[in-house]
């Protein structure tokens, strides 16, 4: 009971970091709270199911195609509305969430109601890490999570554009005195985001169906997350996302299923009351010190 | 050429002499009939859906006679959102007052989709004094509130299943899963809504507990969630015979997928709303066999053994070109519309009171099996079509068959236990 419970935690918080790494990515670079994260995650649900369903598409085929629209839709987002209220944080916010709700709402209004919007799963098997069996699908997730974050830091440490996203995260007036075209980079790194959506999509809703209210759970997970951890902070956000999966795991376990969803919300109002800055948002942290 | 004309011209008189009487019918000031629900959510598109293939089947036939005046229906509906996870009673409510003041329903079907929304919804209703026709919302509290005063709720009926004669289908299924295979250990899950709840604890208490069963464990799920690793778990290592669910969220797949997938030796028995259509069998990868998925109203299902509910299943297959795929919710509101018509002709008039004294009179069969309601307003449930209205289980076969196994006058094959789940005795 108690190694199932540690295994499913892990694979909980895995899930956790994965819907939370583009959010934070975007937040981390261009400043940009995007509102509309769970609307791109549920675009590149739909828009896998229909090219693989309608259109026809060989399912990796369909994957990757969903991946490349998503990330085309919010470098669009950015380019067409967020630059131009760019630095206007709550003009941002309102921006993004009422993009959000008119793409979730677009599709009920299309007719995506119902049980039968569901990917397949990569891999259709199960193994056995001691008593406790699970399906490989989980495990596919947790080694996508995995490689999504480090690829994520080789990405901002060892390239180019990742070092110029660093650059205009840590200083965007000395980034464009050195010639890195932050409007640019903040395009990038909305785009990145929303890849990083898709591509969490695309491994976690296997394990389920799609539904619109799905991007509305996925936006408050990757909130609670990337404010736990610590807006902006990668680390911040994969020891945030440990602290709340496992908290959600063991409360269903030993305590009651009825709460696992208060969970990151009194993670939330903990950390706002102890560290508003989050675990590792030291940059925050800094400011609030001045 | 002259006698070309004349022909033509005949031809024209002569259509328009039979096209007549339903034309003029046509004419006449259509009676509007409100559909405040969660259009959102599978059971209230479809239950909608439904409506309006009632309404085009009456209007086909030249409308409803009121005194002696053909009218045709019209349906006015609008989303009140009350299924949404977060969304308040008090919103659902604007709406479901927004459609009456706006479109001045003669009568509401469908109606809200949460208990909470309904109870609180029957003053609106008595307010406006608007007869409703109530298909999904399942709380015996609405009963309670008509039976105290009765000359303020009247007007609320309840053609679908409530959750007293839903624990009576699930009762009968669990005995008779307990008399074939020996079964005597439970493990309940449910969504944390006021019917889910309301179902799992009666169960528990006034079930389970009562007939022999231990219950090993009992988990409730606040809608949106998607892992039930956690209880599947706990159910395993408890050594559960059946887990006994109740769910109305698409999340609830997930569960389904997870009792796969961790190979849980115990039979899902209950509702979880993603398995009751057709299309889940290839939905979830041909994988569902052996599960038991409750439907509240034959009619959602087609019966070999009861002809109604099959002609109303493939019309509606036939007109939407997809079978109904929600459990609970579109049969009754298509017979809510049939009901409602031979009220107002029986009343004669559109006057509510009228129309109330009607509906309470009606004693027909439909497409759920005999239609009566009882004093709380509520039809009566029982497992026999021919003598009441009807819900069932069904079981999926390894070949992607739904196939109805409770009640006796219904089933259509054995319960057949899927190979990783052991019979006791």
């Amino acid at each position: 009971m108690l190694l199932g419970t540690l295994i499913y935690g892990f694979v909980n918080s895995v899930i956790l970091a994965l819907v939370a790494l583009g959010f934070n990515l975007t937040f981390g670079i261009s400043g940009v709270a995007n509102f509309a994260y769970g609307a791109l995650y549920i675009l590149a649900g739909f828009l896998s199911w229909v090219l693989f369903n309608s259109v026809g598409l060989p399912y990796v085929l369909a994957a990757l195609f969903s991946v490349l629209l998503t990330a085309i839709a919010g470098a669009l987002m950015y380019r067409f509305v967020l630059l131009r209220i760019r630095g206007m944080v709550l003009s941002e916010v309102i921006a993004t969430f009422g993009i959000g709700l008119s793409i979730l709402e677009l599709f009920k209004y299309l007719g995506f109601i119902g049980f039968e919007y569901t990917l397949p799963v990569f891999i259709d098997s199960s193994v056995d890490i001691g008593q406790v069996v699970i399906d490989m699908q989980r495990v596919f997730i947790v080694t996508i999570g995995i490689a999504m974050a480090v690829f994520l830091w080789f990405f901002t440490h060892h390239t180019r554009t990742g070092l110029r996203f660093r650059g205009i995260a840590q200083d965007e007036r000395t980034a464009l005195s050195l010639g890195v075209n932050s409007d640019w980079v903040a395009t990038l790194s909305v785009s990145f985001g929303a890849a990083y959506a898709a591509i969490a999509a695309i491994v976690i809703l296997p394990l389920g169906t799609i539904t619109v209210e799905h991007g509305y759970e996925v936006l408050i997970n990757a909130l609670a997350v990337c404010i736990v951890g610590g807006l902006g902070s990668t680390g911040g956000v994969v020891i945030a996302s440990f602290m709340i999966g496992y908290a959600q795991t063991f409360t269903a376990t030993y305590l009651e299923s009825h709460w696992v969803m208060v969970v990151p919300l009194v993670a939330i109002l903990a950390i706002l009351a102890i560290k508003p800055s989050g675990l590792y948002g030291e940059q925050k942290e800094l400011e609030e010190r001045i | 050429m002259k006698k070309s004309l004349f022909l033509s011209i005949l031809v024209l008189f002569l259509t328009g002499f039979i096209a007549y009487p339903s034309s003029f019918a046509l004419a006449a000031e259509p009676i509007v009939i409100g559909v405040p629900t969660s259009l959102g959510f599978l059971e209230g598109k479809e239950s909608l859906k439904a409506v309006e293939m009632a309404v085009d089947e009456i209007n086909a036939k030249g409308g409803v006679m009121v005194g002696s005046t053909k009218r045709p229906f019209k349906v006015e509906s609008i989303d009140i959102r009350d299924a949404a996870p977060g969304v308040p009673v008090p919103e659902a409510l604007l709406g479901i007052e927004k459609i009456i003041l706006e479109e001045k329903p003669v009568a509401i079907v469908v109606g809200p989709f949460r208990s909470e929304a309904l109870l609180a919804g029957m003053d609106i209703i008595a307010k406006y004094k608007v007869p409703m026709l109530g298909t999904i919302a399942m709380t015996p509290g609405s009963e309670a509130k008509i039976k105290k005063n009765p000359e303020k709720y009247k007007y609320v009926f309840r053609v679908s299943l409530n959750v007293i004669y839903w624990a009576k289908l699930l009762g009968g299924t669990m005995a008779t899963l307990k008399n074939q295979f020996g079964f005597n250990k439970v493990y309940l899950m449910n969504q944390d809504v006021l019917w889910a709840r309301g179902t799992a604890d009666a169960m528990k208490n006034k079930y389970f507990l009562k007939t022999g069963w231990e219950v090993l464990g009992h988990d409730q799920y606040p809608t949106g969630s998607s892992d039930f690793s956690s209880a599947l778990m706990k159910a395993k290592s408890k050594g559960a015979g059946v887990l006994f669910t109740c769910f109305d969220m698409p999340q609830s797949g997930v569960l389904v997928k997870q009792w796969k997938s961790m190979k849980v030796p115990a039979l899902i028995a209950g509702f979880v709303s993603p398995m009751a259509g057709e299309v889940a069998w290839k939905t979830f990868e041909r994988k569902i066999g052996g599960l038991m998925n409750a439907i509240f109203e034959i009619g959602n299902i087609p019966s070999e053994y009861y002809a109604p509910a099959k002609r109303f299943y493939d019309s509606y297959k036939n007109r939407y070109g997809k079978g109904i795929q929600s459990g609970h919710g579109p049969a009754p509101s298509y017979e809510s519309v049939y009901i409602l018509k031979e009220a107002i002709e029986r009343a004669g008039s559109l006057d509510p009171d009228a129309i109330v004294t009607a509906i309470e009179k009606t004693d027909k069969m439909g497409v759920m099996g005999r239609i009566k309601f009882d004093k709380g307003h509520q039809v009566i449930y029982g497992i026999n079509p021919g003598q009441t209205a009807t819900g069932c289980f069904f079981q999926w076969t390894e070949d992607g068959k739904r196939k109805i196994v409770y009640p006796e006058s219904l089933a259509e094959g054995e319960i057949v236990l899927p190979p990783w789940v052991k019979k006791v005795k």
